[in-house]
């Protein structure tokens, strides 16, 4: 009787400690406002490519282990579909490109994360998390001739506090990351020299 | 037996000593640029500079600060930060807000800016930037469990300085009207005999409540 209960407390012990050396995963949330700007009158068709709905970034630690797997693919998709409203006259999400250009509409957005990067206070010796990602911005014709393809990059931060976890500071400087993207893009949208020449087209 | 007394004197006398020690001193400089003055139905929103690369202003010290001006005499009515951000989205942002004047008056020209700003009733935008440090960490504290018992037994030390500017924009006129800085330092203590006691200088919160009570009485205009 007393050699079961043994084995049970190791059994949870060793579960506990197995559990304690594995990834932290950290799947963004966050709340993202809509834009007050003035909607251009476009209508937009919008195609996340999988590689932008999957996206997941793995932190590794100094000795090669997986330290955190942060997954803000579904917050990026929350965040356009917040955005790109306000930013257009009519917005269709679609499932591919094919679909959008069959839609006739005026153009076809689709993002892409090209790079992510994350900094804890542990490796920087800084009081602060930060989270920085480069995106692919690719705008294309109904055609699917591109018009613009350009890059932007977000940063977000967060101060480190007694009282909070590495999970909850890290999902605190992705969101401000990707509010971040929401304001530059929202707003230099129309200055993007490509974007800029095709409008004057219109 | 009879050196009980004594003892509980002394250790009295320490405690004591020690916990004036761990007092906060706090400094508080105004500069007025402008007169100023606020009318019943006009409101003040007090944001937190975050363009710093190493720092970032606390936003619970940016809400310890608007609370206390809505207490007591003169209060204020505070629109609180994040609403007020969410609000103005994407043009109070870290990388979008104005940094200057200047830029509040080009931002001023949006119609969207300028009918929030109206529907919050802003006469008055607050911007507090800065950050608490602890230096000087002295000390060692060294905790042991036993089948006795458990015990701690050592010293520790440490100094917090706060030092938070708060520059204040007038939107009716759009220019700086004044800025007040607060520089709040203290030592606190962490004996252990047996028991870790913490004895925690209180800067940050001294440092909320002063600057509070001192820009109260700036937007008031006394």
């Amino acid at each position: 009787m007393m050699a079961g209960l043994g084995t049970r407390v190791l059994a949870v012990l060793a579960a506990i400690s197995l559990s304690a050396c594995g990834v932290n995963n950290v799947v963004v949330q966050g709340s993202f406002p809509t834009p007050n700007i003035s909607p251009l009158p476009l209508s937009v068709a919008v195609f996340y490519d999988p590689a932008l709905t999957e996206f997941a970034y793995i932190e590794y630690s100094e000795t090669g282990t997986e330290e955190y797997n942060i997954a803000s693919g579904q917050s990026h998709v929350e965040l356009f579909n917040a955005v790109l409203p306000a930013m257009f006259d009519e917005v269709v999400v679609v499932g591919s490109l094919e679909e959008a250009e069959m839609l006739g509409v005026d153009a076809i957005f689709a993002p892409l994360i090209e790079e992510f990067q994350l900094a804890l206070p542990s490796k920087t010796k800084l009081d602060v998390y930060e989270v920085w990602i480069k995106y692919n911005m690719r705008l294309m014709a109904a055609d699917g001739e591109y018009i613009a393809d350009w890059v932007l990059t977000s940063y977000g931060k967060t101060p480190t506090e007694s009282m909070r976890s590495a999970e909850s500071a890290i999902n605190d400087a992705a969101v401000v990351a990707l509010r971040d993207l929401a304001s530059s893009f929202s707003l230099s949208f129309t200055q993007v020299p490509e974007v800029r020449d095709w409008l004057n087209t219109l | 037996m009879k050196h009980y007394p004594e003892t509980f004197k002394i250790s009295s006398a320490l405690l004591f000593l020690i916990a004036l020690a761990s007092c906060t001193t706090t400094t508080i400089d105004e500069f007025r640029q402008a007169e100023t003055g606020i009318e019943n139905n006009e409101s003040v929103v007090i944001l937190g500079r975050r363009q710093a690369s190493d720092y970032e202003t606390r936003s619970e010290f940016v809400d310890c600060v608007g609370e206390r001006m809505t207490r007591g005499d003169g209060a204020i009515s505070i629109v609180p930060e994040q609403e007020f951000v969410d609000a103005m989205f994407p043009w109070f942002e870290p990388r979008t807000a104005p940094l200057r004047t200047r830029d509040l008056e080009r931002l001023m020209t949006e119609d969207v800016v300028a009918d929030r700003m109206t529907e919050f009733g802003i006469r008055y935008i607050v911007w507090l930037d800065g950050f608490t440090e602890t230096t000087d960490r002295s000390g060692s504290i060294s905790c042991t469990v036993g089948p006795g018992g458990a015990g701690c037994f050592g010293f520790g030390s440490w100094e917090d300085d706060a030092n938070f500017d708060a520059r204040v924009w007038d939107v009716g006129s759009l220019s700086n009207v004044g800025t007040i800085s607060t520089d709040a330092t203290g030592q606190s203590y962490l004996p252990a005999l047996v028991i870790p006691i913490p004895l925690i200088a209180r800067v940050e919160a001294n440092a909320c409540s002063r600057l509070a009570t001192q820009l109260k009485e700036f937007v008031n205009g006394s």
